[in-house]
């Protein structure tokens, strides 16, 4: 479970991404953070992988409080966490083989172990024929894909995706969203952030957000204003 | 496996990648490196080289008396008793041996390489001597008992062996001292060059380093490649510079023999044993491991 409670975010010249956020995601659910550039849901999800920290209020992920997390312990947080970066990050000298192996590697897992896991996680979005492959040899949509085995490899209990179909056609993104579908069935909890608001009903909840607040939240229902 | 070791052995793979991938500037740096070890190392084998010499030498007092040629053994035997008596009326002990004449004959021959000229002479031209060792260090003191000797009769020439053995000594302790000094500022460049080399390493590998970070790897994770590389340059920096050095003798004994043979010497320089040899590699890579971990904390501290 993810809870945001009165959360706020300052950057530097009071610039503010987040206003005094209060949220309960519960194991899961397939949420869309929707809004248009600059609304905070970038900032929300690094918030949830520790990437950022909340100037006021408490991120809770799994019981554990964010803010009092030691340095040292955030690495064994994010190896439970599924991370989708709109640019997907990539290391373009390796292989995608290489690439998605890299979560299990990090944790100290065999090699051999690392890529028969690694093998079956590109099946899962349908790249492991290209296994040797650089990621810049890849599509766009190839690369996210490749983003999304790297973020299931390691069996995460949450995967966060920011905006994993930015910059992708509607089929590429479709593809995108199914894979995702298909961990969410599996009962991981998927936060999706994205401006583009096709994919929406897709969604078991979608929370809007504008200047760093929630504006709007709905279920198949209308949730709140 | 344990997980320990084969983090260490992917680290010890990714330094190695990161070697391919730059490996024009990796050799530079070991070149720079190695450079700056070879100074000290040369030194040091040629402390190494005197030492024995040195070391071998009487730093005591020590006073060559030689009974002129004509005496008789009688007469140079019994100059044992005035002598004794000199050293006893100063309040100085020591230690006088007789040394015959047919026995320093023999001694130069066996450890000269003089023995052919001397054969030639026909004859022993040696005289009698006697050989008084001193505990006593009082230059003053030395110097009277010296004078009182030379006024002895029978007694040809008085000479005092000590005081070039003590200025060696010195030299070789100052020279040692200096060694040390140089060793420590050279110690610092390596340092230095090494933490340069992995700070451009890490800035070029920013983008790596900040994946690895969101996908969950430790700071010992991020880490350890560029550890593993800057004892890998260290190491082979030492490596190459002992080579260097060991390379370098062999032309500098050539000369070096044609200068000892005019003092009837057989003296060559060695380079420095298998033992001393490993712990200069250890002390290298050492070094290489000091200034990528510097390196690494500061860039790596500074990017989180």
């Amino acid at each position: 479970m993810i809870e945001f409670d009165n959360v706020s975010k300052l950057y530097a010249g009071d610039a503010c991404a987040l206003r005094d956020i209060s949220l309960t995601i519960q194991d899961g659910e397939l949420i869309f953070l929707a809004g248009p550039s600059g609304a905070g849901k970038s900032t929300l999800l690094k918030m949830i992988a520790g990437i950022e920290k909340p100037t006021s209020g408490r991120v809770m992920v799994n019981g554990q409080d964010m803010s009092k997390l030691q340095a040292g312990s955030l690495p064994y947080l994010r190896r439970k966490l599924g991370l989708i970066l709109q640019d997907q990050k990539l290391l373009n000298d390796r292989s995608i083989l290489s690439n998605v192996m890299l979560p299990l590697i990090v944790t100290g897992a065999a090699a051999h172990e690392a890529e028969s896991r690694a093998r079956v996680a590109l099946e899962k979005v349908g790249l492991v024929d290209k296994a040797h492959a650089l990621p810049l040899t890849l599509s766009g949509g190839e690369q996210q894909r490749v983003a999304i085995a790297r973020a299931i490899v390691n069996r995460p209990k949450i995967i966060l995706a920011d905006e994993p179909t930015a910059f992708l056609d509607r089929d590429n993104a479709n593809k995108v969203l199914n894979a995702l579908k298909v961990f969410q069935s599996a009962g991981v909890t998927c936060l999706i952030s994205s401006h583009d608001e096709q994919f929406l009903d897709q969604a078991s909840r979608v929370i809007y957000l504008n200047n760093g607040q929630i504006t709007d939240a709905w279920n198949g229902n209308h949730i709140a204003a | 496996m344990t997980i320990w070791f084969r983090e260490h052995l992917f680290a010890l793979k990714s330094a190695f990648t990161h070697l391919r991938a730059g490996t024009g500037n990796f050799l530079f740096n070991v070149l720079v490196v190695a450079i700056a070890l070879a100074l000290p190392i040369a030194g040091l084998t040629l402390i190494e080289n005197i030492r024995p010499i040195s070391s071998q030498l009487s730093i005591e007092p020590e006073i060559s008396i030689f009974v002129s040629p004509d005496t008789p053994r009688e007469s140079a035997t019994a100059l044992s008793l005035p002598i004794k008596r000199l050293l006893k009326e100063d309040g100085i002990t020591g230690k006088l041996s007789f040394i015959p004449k047919e026995k320093a004959l023999s001694s130069m021959q066996d450890s000269s390489s003089l023995a052919e000229v001397l054969s030639t002479l026909g004859g022993n031209p040696l005289p009698d001597a006697y050989v008084l060792s001193l505990s006593n260090n009082d230059a003053a003191q030395l110097d009277r008992l010296v004078e009182q000797i030379k006024a002895l009769q029978d007694v040809d020439v008085v000479q005092v062996d000590s005081a070039w053995v003590k200025r060696l000594a010195a030299l070789v302790q100052i020279f040692q001292m200096g060694l040390l000094f140089m060793a420590i500022t050279l110690g610092v460049v390596v340092i230095v060059v090494v933490f340069n080399a992995t700070r451009l390493q890490v800035i070029s590998h920013q983008a790596e380093i900040s994946v690895t970070r969101l996908l969950g790897a430790t700071n010992s994770f991020i880490h350890r490649p560029y550890y593993y590389t800057g004892a890998l340059l260290g190491l082979l920096a030492g490596g190459l510079a002992l080579g260097a050095i060991a390379a370098s003798l062999a032309p500098l004994n050539k000369a070096i023999a044609e200068f000892a043979k005019l003092y009837a010497s057989e003296f060559r320089l060695t380079p420095l044993g298998i033992l001393p040899s490993l712990g200069l590699l250890a002390v290298s890579m050492f070094l290489g491991l000091c200034g990528a971990y510097l390196s690494v904390r500061r860039q790596l501290a500074r990017a989180s």
